[in-house]
């Protein structure tokens, strides 16, 4: 395609006022390529985007360089089909952070048109992903239980067709062996109504529903899974659009509770788990000599947010307490029964079945380590009472009844790492840090990274909460219910539709060629120039999301419809043969040698940005939306990720004359905020790897460094920009200015 | 050594009135908004928490609910509705009922068919004597005008009324042994005398005002205690003329005080002066008593306030025995001005029917017994905060010279 370029500067949000336009318009010209530019006080208005279609229909300009506000804002306004496009941010980057009709300030908005141009000559029109394969919209759904069945319904309801694959022989899941349950509004115990779901899941004709099977292998990536299936025997293939993992959990295993529970030493003292199963076979009684229960103790937290057992909140043990204690209380009124608790954990609503026990005469005692005892022959529970101030003993009680808590089911298995056989190759410096992803034979997936979802912690395969809400690090994957984290009916049946919801959005983009979350809507993918690659493997090793395959010889295969696009792949390549159509490395390195570095003796060092698009780059903008002022010799280009910056552009702006490099990435490590997991976790060792650049170079190492900024940092943008940049005076100018 | 649980405490406090202690969250509310609790009787919701952890020793040692006045305050306050005023309620009739040794007490609150009976029962004999000690003393009787000496002698009541108030006093003055040797617990051995001694003035000033009950500062509890000092004033003022000097202090030769005087000792007439100081005192006593139940029971019968919410068949026994007590009392008096002969012998009858169970019951067992209790409880506070404080100035005196160098 032959570019025409066509540059618009909007003069309007105080960038005319600020801005010399007439010169920048001067400057598309000469070295942009532009053949038009033109201005307009009010570009995204109405008469803005008509001057704007005009020149497209008639000029046939294709390309477009829209100089106004940032990329975050008017992206509605500013789509125009068939086109290719780059915004420039002159309004929160110069107009609004910098000093008006300045030197600085003008030369920065000069710069940014460079760039613009240079990145523009670099970018290829889009063509969306089409596999080879036919693309399918199914919905796989694992585990049958309330979570699975209540996805597999929604998805159905939506139009989608669903397999539903259940281990067991029945549907129902642990809630089938439960008489009652508590879920909203949270008054009273409710009658379970699982065998009502099951009905209308096994009478829905968009489901079809494997009961006594197992997923055998998973392969390909969203709409072009194909799941392997085996059932009594009999093993069938099904082509798969997206999953929903509800594979559920399963209850701490009491054997390995601490000594002072009690459990083992008295057949009175059960799980909850087995209070349930006693309620279900109609027997609440005394577990030694089915006699009527008269004392029942609960405990709670038996082996929970205990970092020897379960270092979490399992979220439902209060509530089962409550319920099993109200049972009692049913029963029989006379009936004494304590809850020994550390924390009575009912969040919102549940608040009132709580009251609802207290009504019923359930007592309630705060005790961080209650004691199990036999006292002469009988069971007791001593505690200390931290609202008596003084330890009680509790004696004659028929039954004790330990909170224990939720394991996921991909929780059990070997960890695949120390599974996975040493290759004898020298370990890879650059590598962050391992998921783990334990074999618990739910997916199977013919992955390079592993057969199953990595951990985010604790066994769960949960991903980040904020940015990733029901998503899994695996794309098209959407684990839900119990699984991902610990959660009861309530919670697990809105997860269900929550994952559901994912899985159909997953299908829906993929099938147009189109990213998922969080680039939904982008066309462009990684392309590999296969004929330089080198068998490295660190692509396949750091990509995020496992998107990856390797064949035999260590080749790449990348599967594009589970990629994120996040560009880290592109970033660990050191033979750069990784691209995108509008990203690469290639690109970004015009950008950086687009730039005018003044000479040492104007004393006008610069300062290049590299900021991650998701977090560090809204700050900047947060910044400007407040008109806070800051440094005017900084460049700015945003990445994708930061886990997409290649070693060569640090290279690039040094021996350019850059004077200091600033990464801008989220933060990582526990309770990371970087949107593709791993992105600034892997710049910052990349980062490690620099000094040694510089150190051949004969540079300071000071000249490059690496901040972690979340939006809610922008205050700190500016503070640390001018630090940046006295720091850099006091080193003095880059040598290799003017090379 | 811990402290048993025992559940089946609140069933049993349940049969005393319990309700809502089960509610309690523990947040402590009432105990911030109380007058009166200090931080070394802190209440009620330590109280509320015994109550829930079924400790019947803790209870039993516990001074606290004789320290409430029940204004109110926590139960309006309580964000859980588990009304802990009325549960310290509960607690001094728990009280009452653990420091009678007797049982009587417990059986009295707990059965309101016994309640009953032992009323009926009491009365019935009390009736039953007069009468036959009226027959036994028929020919002596005054027909012609009101004299109620000349049916039952006033030395014969007298002795009686001596006879009853010592085996009242047997009754009341052990359970309250037992009571202070419960609240004091070791301390009880290790005050001295002295101490007790010199705080027996404000013992005698709590039993005669209630002071501390004005200590509560919620609106219309100066009302509740001017009602409370009035039937408290009416009845004791009326109780010393009646059973103290039925007979004016013969052996000291003392007559003027003789409250029950004959026909024949004043010189014809059935009634002293209407202007004598022992006639307006019985007039006071009367409209005290009845201002002072009318206001509770009205005040109970419409249930506004948190503290007359609650009535337990108890209260109303103790009401309806006092306003009772009043009206017959007024009545024999009226006899003796219009000298109704057969009215005022009747009526005689009916008061004493009335007015023995009610002391009787009242007084050792019950509701009544409280006089006794809250008094020397505040005092025994008093002495034992005093006696810790010493100890512990002997304590710092000896520390204190180190901490100089």
């Amino acid at each position: 395609m032959d570019k025409k370029i066509g540059v618009y500067i909007c003069t309007g949000c105080g960038i005319g006022e600020a801005l010399d336009v007439e010169q920048l318009s001067n400057l598309a010209k000469s070295e942009c390529h532009a053949a038009l530019c033109r201005s307009h006080a009010n570009l995204c208005g109405p008469e803005g985007s008509q001057l704007i279609k005009d020149d497209i229909a008639n000029e046939g300009v294709n390309s477009l360089i829209i100089a106004a506000c940032s990329q975050r804002v008017m992206y509605d306004v500013f789509d125009f089909e068939g086109t290719i496009l780059d915004r420039v941010n002159f309004r929160e980057q110069i107009a609004w952070t910098h000093p008006p009709k300045d030197e600085d300030t003008q030369m920065m908005a000069e710069d940014y048109l460079r760039m613009s141009g240079a990145k523009m000559s670099a970018m290829l029109p889009l063509e969306p992903f089409k596999p080879e394969q036919e693309m399918s919209t199914d919905i796989l759904v694992i585990g049958g239980g309330v979570t699975g069945m209540t996805a597999a319904l929604e998805a159905a309801k939506a139009g989608y067709n669903a397999v539903l694959v259940e281990q067991e022989a029945d549907l129902g899941g642990f809630q089938k062996n439960v008489t009652k349950n508590v879920v909203f509004p949270f008054k009273d115990v409710q009658e379970n109504e699982i065998a009502q779901l099951a009905a209308s899941v096994k009478n829905n004709e968009k489901i079809t529903v494997l009961t006594g099977s197992k997923v055998e292998k998973l392969a390909g990536g969203p709409c072009v899974f194909n799941a392997t299936v085996k059932q009594n025997g009999t093993t069938s293939d099904h082509k798969i659009g997206a999953v929903v993992m509800a594979a559920g959990w399963k209850p701490y295993d009491p054997a390995k509770l601490d000594k002072r529970f009690g459990y083992g030493d008295s057949p009175n003292v059960v799980t909850n788990v087995q209070f349930e199963e006693r309620a279900k076979a109609g027997k609440l009684t005394r577990p030694s000599d089915d006699r009527a229960l008269k004392t029942v103790a609960f405990i709670q937290c038996a082996g929970q947010r205990d970092p020897k057992h379960l270092a979490y909140c399992s979220s439902i043990c209060c509530f089962t307490a409550l319920k099993q204690a109200i049972q009692v209380k049913q029963q029989d009124p006379k009936a004494n029964v304590m809850v020994f608790y550390q924390e009575m954990r009912t969040p919102g609503q549940g608040e009132d079945f709580f009251r609802k026990a207290q009504s019923e005469g359930v007592i309630f005692v705060r005790a961080q380590a209650p004691e199990v005892l036999n006292v002469g022959g009988k069971l007791a529970v001593e505690a200390f009472d931290e609202l008596l101030g003084d330890t009680i003993l509790l004696d004659d009680v028929d039954l004790v009844v330990l909170a224990t808590g939720m394991v996921p089911a991909t929780a059990f298995g070997e960890d695949y790492k120390a599974k996975k056989p040493d290759d004898g190759e020298k370990k890879n410096e650059m590598v962050s840090s391992v998921d783990s992803i334990f074999i618990s034979d739910i997916l199977n997936l013919e992955y390079r990274q592993g057969p199953e979802l990595p951990e985010l912690k604790n066994g769960f395969p949960d991903s980040h909460f904020i940015c990733f809400p029901y998503e899994s690090r695996r794309t098209g994957i959407y684990p839900a219910g119990p699984v991902r984290r610990p959660m009861g009916v309530s919670n697990a049946i809105e997860d269900a539709t929550g994952a559901a919801m994912k899985a159909i959005q997953c299908v829906e983009l993929t099938s147009k060629g189109m990213a998922v979350h969080p680039r939904a809507g982008d066309q462009s993918y990684p392309e590999f120039f296969m004929q330089r690659c080198t068998q490295c493997k660190r692509c396949t090793e750091e990509c995020p999301f496992g998107a990856i395959n390797e064949d035999e010889k260590g080749n790449p295969l990348p599967q594009p419809t589970r990629c994120r696009r996040c560009g880290v792949c592109m970033g660990a390549c050191p033979e750069r043969i990784i691209s995108f159509k509008n990203y690469s490395v290639a690109m970004i390195g015009d950008m950086i040698k687009s730039i005018n570095v003044p000479d040492e003796y104007d004393e006008k060092p610069r300062i290049l940005i590299f900021c991650c698009e998701n977090d560090a780059m809204p700050a900047l903008d947060m910044a400007g939306l407040r008109r806070m002022q800051y440094n005017s010799w900084v460049r700015v280009i945003p990445l994708r990720c930061l886990g997409s910056l290649n070693l060569v552009w640090i290279a690039d702006s040094l021996s350019k004359g850059i004077d200091g490099i600033m990464l801008l990435g989220c933060r990582h490590g526990d309770n990371y905020q970087c949107h593709f997991i791993k992105g600034s976790e892997l710049a910052n060792i990349r980062l490690s790897k620099v000094s040694e650049t510089l150190d051949r170079l004969a540079l300071e190492s000071d000249r490059v460094r690496f901040e972690e900024i979340s939006i809610t940092d922008y205050a700190k943008v500016p503070g640390l920009l001018d630090e940046f940049a006295e720091k850099l005076v006091e080193i003095g100018a880059n040598p290799f200015k003017g090379f | 050594m811990s402290n048993r649980v025992d559940l089946n405490l609140i069933r049993e406090l349940e049969e005393f009135g319990l309700k809502d202690a089960g509610k309690c969250y523990n947040c402590g509310n009432c105990t911030a908004i109380c007058d009166l609790s200090t931080p070394e009787n802190p209440f009620p919701r330590k109280m509320v928490r015994y109550v829930q952890l079924g400790q019947k020793e803790l209870i039993l040692k516990s001074p606290e609910p004789w320290l409430c006045y029940y204004c109110g305050d926590c139960s309006i306050r309580c964000p859980r509705e588990a009304d802990p005023g009325e549960t310290m309620m509960v607690l001094r009739r728990y009280l009452t009922s653990l420091y009678d040794w007797t049982g009587f007490s417990k059986r009295f609150y707990t059965s309101e068919k016994f309640e009953e009976l032992a009323v009926g029962v009491i009365g019935g004999l009390v009736g039953l004597g007069m009468i036959i000690w009226a027959i036994a003393n028929w020919s002596g009787i005054n027909w012609a005008h009101a004299d109620v000496s000349s049916v039952w002698s006033t030395e014969g009541i007298e002795k009686a009324d001596l006879a009853m108030a010592g085996i009242l006093s047997f009754f009341l003055l052990t359970n309250l042994y037992r009571c202070v040797k419960l609240v004091m617990g070791d301390y009880i051995k290790k005050v001295p005398l002295r101490m007790y001694w010199e705080e027996v003035k404000y013992l005698l000033v709590q039993f005669a005002t209630q002071k501390q009950f004005d200590g509560c500062k919620t609106k219309g509890n100066r009302q509740r205690w001017i009602a409370h000092l009035a039937i408290m004033t009416g009845y004791a003022s009326i109780f010393l003329l009646v059973v103290v000097f039925i007979n004016g202090l013969p052996f000291m030769g003392i007559d003027v005080l003789k409250f029950q005087r004959g026909w024949a000792s004043m010189g014809g007439r059935a009634e002293i002066s209407i202007f004598n100081p022992l006639r307006l005192i019985g007039y006071y006593s009367f409209f005290a008593i009845m201002y002072g139940t009318t206001y509770v029971i009205i005040s109970r019968l419409k249930k506004t306030q948190p503290q007359f919410k609650n009535t337990h068949s108890t209260d109303w026994m103790f009401l309806i025995l006092l306003q009772a007590t009043a009206i017959t009392g007024i009545f024999i008096n009226l006899g003796h001005i219009f000298d109704w002969v057969f009215f005022t012998y009747a009526i005689y009858v009916i008061h004493m029917m009335v007015a023995i169970p009610m002391l009787v019951l009242e007084v050792p067992f019950a509701k009544w017994a409280h006089l006794a209790y809250r008094p020397v409880v505040l005092m025994l506070m008093k002495v034992k905060g005093k006696f810790i404080a010493q100890q512990e100035q002997a304590k710092e005196a000896v520390l204190a010279p180190e901490v100089a160098v």
